[in-house]
């Protein structure tokens, strides 16, 4: 399904709204990760192992934001959005959001 | 003897600052200077890949798009926290702070252009910055911290 973070879909037009879709997901690494990314903060630094961690999470919100486009019968989702928060220590959440749409080919005149 | 055991003892309890001054000055200062020659090699004559306008400039057709993302985790050391803990109780400016989370947006910037250039993607149009921290316990006594960003946009090809 495609998405994009402009407000519309190239070469088609929106035909209909079908609302706005979310998607999120709250992730942590495993302790040792965990430990491991306390050392490399002594030096300071990209901590690669949350960077990871971010790169998981925000896959896992686009799905679960297309899934949720599918599930009404949308066929695109424009205006994307992403935000984080930190909810708890050692944990992050991503949440994804856009404007479910269906779309149809512009007619060419 | 008691000298020697409190001499080893100081030592191993002050190796880590030790590590958190040369990372500070040695490894930040390296990984700065590859990414200013990795920002270098990306630059283009009519300026930058990234635009955080809604279309391309000029009205141009776009033929291809999809959505990239890039992201990073960039921490402090504790040398720097330490530093930026003694300036908060002046207030004003936290300098060592304002360079740590200048040097995570230029990452994830560069990334996009590397990204998007290694797809054969032109440009990037409505690029997003997102900014959050992390902390491995809330309000604990530990050191751990870093400033997570997302730039996120809309990679197309004219």
């Amino acid at each position: 399904m495609p998405f994009t973070n402009i407000e519309t879909i190239p070469g088609q037009t929106i035909v209909q709204s079908m609302g706005v879709v979310t998607g999120s997901t709250v992730r942590s690494k495993n302790i040792f990760k965990d430990i491991g990314a306390g050392l490399k903060n002594i030096v300071g630094g990209e901590l690669k192992a949350y960077t990871e961690l971010l790169q998981e999470s925000r896959n896992q919100s686009l799905y679960r934001m297309l899934a949720d486009a599918q599930a009404r019968g949308a066929n695109a989702v424009v205006n994307v959005r992403f935000t984080t928060s930190s909810v708890a220590g050692g944990a992050a959440e991503l949440l994804a959001y856009g404007t479910a749409v269906i779309v149809a080919p512009m007619n060419i005149q | 003897m008691s000298d020697s055991i409190y001499l080893i003892y100081s030592l191993l309890s002050l190796s880590p600052w030790i590590a958190s001054l040369i990372g500070t000055l040695i490894y930040q200062n390296a990984k700065k200077e590859t990414l200013l020659q990795r920002e270098k090699a990306h630059s283009v004559l009519n300026g930058d890949k990234l635009s955080t306008l809604s279309k391309p400039l000029g009205g141009r057709e776009i033929k291809e798009f999809t959505t990239v993302m890039a992201s990073v985790v960039m921490s402090p050391s504790w040398i720097q926290i330490t530093i930026g803990r003694i300036v908060t109780l002046f207030g004003g400016e936290i300098n060592v702070f304002t360079k740590i989370i200048d040097w995570a947006r230029r990452e994830a910037k560069q990334r996009l252009r590397e990204d998007i250039s290694k797809a054969g993607f032109d440009e990037v149009i409505n690029l997003r910055l997102e900014t959050s921290i992390i902390t491995k316990t809330n309000g604990g006594n530990d050191k751990t911290s870093g400033v997570e960003i997302i730039a996120y946009g809309t990679a197309i090809k004219y």
